[in-house]
This record gives C-alpha cells, sequence and structure tokens, in this order.
C-alpha cells in the first residue's frame, strides 16, 4: 500500500493534467507514481476513475468543463487504463458488455468515443459497431457479444426520433423477447434539447454527455447482471 | 411596408422599428414545399432561392439563407459524397482528410467560385437577390478556420490533432483552412450576402476550456475577422453558449452580432453587450416538435421578455428541424410578431 502522500500527490497532478487536456503529462504522471512505488491498481482505482467521477460531478454542477476535457479525460483514462492491466496482481472483473454505435443514418462519432473511451476505463468490454448502424445489427451484435447495453448515438433529430433509431431497437427487443436481458441508453445533442426525448424514443435512460453515459452505462450494466 | 432589412438596420443602430427582427431558419423544408426529394432540390440553386422566398412569404419572418446544408464547405474542398435524407439534412459521408498524410494534399482552390458547388450558390444568390435584395436580409454561413478541420476529417480525428498533434501537421491544416474562410467570405459577399454567420465553436468554453480558447482559438479567430473584416459578421458557437467570450470577441474582434445558443441565459447576455452589439436570442426549435401552442406562446414571450428591453435585439432559431409541425411554426412565428412588437 503506497503513502497517502504520494496518492494525493499523483491524484492532484493527474487532475490537472486532465483538466489541461494534456494527455503526455498524465502520461507522465502515471510513470512517475509506478516509480515512486504506486501500484497499477492504485492508479486505476484511486486515480483514473475517481478523476473520471470528478468530471461527472463538475458537469452536474455546471462548472465549467468543455466538450475537450471530456473527450480527453475519456482517451487518457482508456490509454492509461490498457496500460495498467497487465500489471494487475489479479486479472480485473469484467465490468460488464456493451455494443455502441450511431443510429442509422448518423455519420457522427465523437460522443460514442467519448463513451468508449470512458467504458473501456471502467473496464467494461464495449463493441463500437461504428456510425449508421441498423437496428438488426444493434440488435444481432448485442446477442452476438452476450452484451446487456445498446448504446444508440445521435447527433441529429431524425437520426435519435426516427424509425431507424432506438425506436427501431426497442421493436426488435420486444419481438425477440429481449427486453428484459437488453437495456437501450441513447445520447447526442438532441437529448440535450429535450429531456424526455429519451422516453419518446422508448430508451431505458440517457445521458447528457460522454462522460457522464459512461457512468450511467456501467450502473445500468451492473443493474442487468445482478 | 416596413421590410426585414428595416427591422434589422434599427435594431442595430439600437432604434425602433415596428417589432424585432425575426430570424427563421428553415433550410431542409424547402424540399417539401417544392414537393422533390432532398437530392433532388439541393442540386439546383434556383430551387434554393425560390423555396427560400416562398417559406419567407408565407411565414412573414425577416431572412433568407443562401446555404443549402452544413457541409456544403467540404465539397468546395474535395468532399465527393453527400449522405441525402428525406427526413432531415444532408452529411458529409467522406472525408476528404482520412490520415494526416492528406493534409498537405489538400488544396484550396484558386477560385472558389469557378467550382460547380459554388455555381449553384452563386445562382441561389442572383435569385435571392433580383427578388429581395435590399428587402429581406440574404444569410451566409461561414465555418471558421479553426472549425472547419471537423468537417474535412471528423470532430474526434479534428480534436485528437488539434490537442496531440503533430502541430506541424495541424497549423498548416489551419492555415489552409484560414485560407478558405477568406476566400469564401469575400466570394458571398461579392454574391450579395448581408450577414454571414461566423460558426465559431472552438470559441465557446463549451467545447474547449478557457485557457485553450485564449491560447490557440482567439488568435485563429482574430486572423479570420481581421483578414475579412467585421461588416456583416454574426459570431455563433454553432449553438454553444457564448455570454463568457461575447466581451472577449468585441475587444479583440470588433464583431457587432452576437448568435446565442438556447442554453444561454438572454438577459445576462444582454448585460456583458451592454449596448455594444446586436443580441439574437435563440428559441429551442427542437422543443416545437411536441409543445402546444400554449407552450410555445409562453416561451417564446419569456425569451422575448429577457432580450427585449434597451433594444439592439433579434429573436432566432436554430435550424428547425423537419418534424417541426407546419402549424408550430406558425405558433412561435405569431408569438415572437406579437411579443417582439413597439
Amino acid at each position: 500500500m503506497t503513502d497517502v502522500t504520494t496518492i494525493e500527490r499523483t491524484i492532484k497532478e493527474y487532475n490537472e493534467a486532465v483538466f489541461d487536456t494534456d494527455r503526455d503529462r498524465a502520461l507522465e504522471v502515471v510513470h512517475a507514481a509506478l516509480e515512486r512505488g504506486v501500484t497499477p491498481e492504485e492508479i486505476v482505482f484511486k486515480v483514473v476513475l475517481p478523476a473520471m467521477d470528478r468530471m461527472i460531478k463538475s458537469i452536474s454542477e455546471a462548472f465549467d468543463t468543455s466538450l475537450a476535457q471530456q473527450y480527453m479525460t475519456a482517451q487518457i483514462a482508456d490509454s492509461v487504463v490498457t496500460e495498467m492491466i497487465p500489471g494487475f496482481k489479479r486479472a480485473p472483473q469484467v465490468g460488464g458488455r456493451v455494443v455502441i454505435g450511431s443510429a442509422e443514418g448518423d455519420l457522427h462519432s465523437l460522443g460514442k468515443r467519448i463513451v468508449i473511451g470512458c467504458l473501456r476505463a471502467r473496464m467494461i468490454e464495449v463493441t463500437d459497431l461504428g456510425v449508421n448502424v441498423p437496428p438488426e445489427r444493434f440488435v444481432d451484435e448485442a446477442v452476438a457479444h452476450d452484451a446487456s447495453i445498446i448504446g444508440i448515438s445521435a447527433m441529429m433529430v431524425h437520426t435519435a426520433r426516427g424509425p431507424n433509431g432506438s425506436l427501431g431497437v426497442r421493436k426488435i427487443l420486444r419481438e425477440r423477447g429481449l427486453e428484459d436481458r437488453i437495456k437501450i441508453v441513447v445520447g447526442g445533442a438532441p437529448y440535450r434539447y429535450d429531456h424526455d426525448l429519451y422516453k419518446t424514443v422508448q430508451a431505458d435512460a440517457w445521458a447528457e454527455d460522454g462522460v457522464t453515459a459512461g457512468g450511467i452505462i456501467a450502473d445500468l450494466a451492473e443493474g442487468v447482471r445482478t | 411596408m416596413t421590410t426585414g432589412m428595416d427591422r434589422l438596420a434599427a435594431a442595430i443602430k439600437g432604434e425602433r422599428s415596428d417589432r424585432i427582427p425575426v430570424f427563421c431558419n428553415l433550410l431542409d423544408q424547402g424540399a417539401r414545399e417544392l414537393g422533390m426529394s432532398s437530392q433532388e432540390y439541393f442540386s439546383k440553386g434556383e430551387h434554393v432561392a425560390e423555396a427560400q422566398l416562398r417559406m419567407r412569404e408565407k411565414y412573414g419572418y425577416d431572412n433568407v439563407w443562401a446555404l443549402f446544408y452544413i457541409g456544403r464547405e467540404a465539397e468546395l474542398l474535395g468532399c465527393k459524397e453527400i449522405m441525402y435524407a428525406e427526413d432531415g439534412p444532408p452529411s458529409v459521408a467522406d472525408f476528404v482528410i482520412k490520415s494526416n498524410d492528406d493534409v498537405s494534399k489538400l488544396e484550396v482552390p484558386a477560385d472558389i467560385t469557378d467550382h460547380p458547388a459554388f455555381a449553384e450558390e452563386l445562382n441561389c444568390f442572383r435569385m435571392l437577390r433580383s427578388e429581395v435584395g435590399g428587402s429581406y436580409p440574404i444569410c451566409a454561413y461561414v465555418t471558421s478556420a479553426m472549425a472547419l478541420p471537423s468537417m474535412l476529417m471528423g470532430m474526434d480525428k479534428w480534436m485528437e490533432l488539434l490537442f496531440l498533434g503533430p502541430a506541424d501537421v495541424r497549423d498548416e491544416l489551419l492555415g489552409k483552412c484560414h485560407e478558405f474562410f477568406v476566400k469564401e467570405t469575400r466570394a458571398y459577399r461579392e454574391a450579395g450576402a448581408d450577414l454571414l454567420f461566423y460558426s465559431s465553436p472552438f470559441g465557446s468554453t463549451d467545447v474547449v476550456p478557457l485557457e485553450f480558447l485564449m491560447s490557440t482559438s482567439l488568435p485563429w479567430i482574430k486572423k479570420d475577422v481581421e483578414a475579412v473584416g467585421t461588416p456583416g459578421l454574426v459570431y455563433m458557437g454553432a449553438m454553444s453558449r457564448i455570454t463568457n467570450v461575447i466581451d472577449l470577441v468585441i475587444r479583440e474582434t470588433g464583431i457587432g452580432a452576437f448568435y446565442l445558443s438556447p442554453f444561454d441565459d438572454v438577459a445576462e447576455a444582454k448585460e456583458v453587450v451592454a449596448g455594444r452589439a446586436l443580441a439574437c436570442g435563440i428559441f429551442n426549435d427542437i422543443k416545437l416538435i411536441d409543445w402546444s401552442a400554449r407552450e410555445i406562446r409562453d416561451e417564446v414571450r419569456k425569451l422575448i421578455d429577457a432580450g427585449k428591453p434597451g433594444g439592439r435585439f433579434a429573436f432566432g432559431t436554430m435550424l428547425m428541424p423537419l418534424a417541426i409541425p407546419e402549424k408550430s411554426i406558425r405558433a412561435m412565428l405569431e408569438a415572437a410578431f406579437e411579443s417582439g412588437s413597439y
């Protein structure tokens, strides 16, 4: 167990680097901490994941957190956790399985990438289906990967509300009797302008931003498993 | 008869007209108006102009657009594939820059008005100018140098290059995008654009941290604006909030009009502007899809009541989704005309 001061210093320096969107400095902080005796497990569970939670808290309290900071938080967290896992004393338990993609007709991918980075950092297995994904494929891939969550990103009103987005996925889940096993989480610009839209499109949950989505999906995946 | 241009001119000067200017941004609705598929509609500048004129006449708002769709700029820079939809806007389906190596190959046309896509825009301008030139502001959309790469390579790849480098590739791309911005803006002015909506999402702290905005975005914004001058430029964060940068942008660039985000607090933005510029409060038009006429009226009134005192204020929308029923467009506009009256 590393002493409290070393951990606290690492947390402070890592958080500053992440908020400054400085990936190289964040990685330097992590590598210096490892040299000082901080374990890979401590890096992940005491530094990286709390930094993501801190960002979620900042967003929910309307502090200044930009899209770029969210993107870099996700990318940095993903890189650090990927690098730390081989050094774990025991292989970490998979926190759930998720398939994620952009709705049919939607070619945007930034939000999805933020979510994927955050989920991987939380040790959730993510299958990225890419962009312009038809509803059948969301469901087929979820079944093939034994995923409990389908994440659907939509940046345009017609791809969020249309019959080939979340509504189409819901229809197929219902027809195949999969609704208890697989939940739908949606996100993207239209949901930020209309907080009830996720109900209109028959999703189980939504998130205001990619980093928060990581937390919501992780919690939902845990709920479906237990 | 008072025209949209009269209303805008009065609002800019801080004077009163019959009412505040009302900007309503209907783009994709044009195809429906002319009974055409999206692809057919956007293939000709005459179609776009005719629909813009018809819709302005039908609803009575104060502006017309020469913008076909966001993504048109990517075509002028080499994008070969646009994905059309019958229930929404077209999207860029092929990124011109697929890897950092493509940046050096990107060519800004010596004269963008030679491009076939631009020729259609010129046709659109020509028709708009001959029908409503001088009476209703003709609007064009120009993407800032710092935001244009997101249309050429995708937002995530651009974020990666912007924040992680290589710096020389990033700067080369920004230089080319600035060059394009300058040519495009000059060409639009020449064609008859009265207002140039300067899309600057990287000039919003919703998108980048303030420190980055000051150190990296602001110099490029200044470079853009200094190269083309401020006449007709309207600063917008592409629907990201801008209240906290308005003072900075006024002081550093002299831009005299701001198109806010629906998430900006209009009264607060007016306070920051402090009579130095025109502020346009933006209605959250996505809610029009489901709101009742009463809800629409109440929300429009709330927005205008917050922004109208002290003048130099306009009412505006985002790019209105196709799913909004016609009766709701009318309800919003009737409420804006009524609440915006002097």
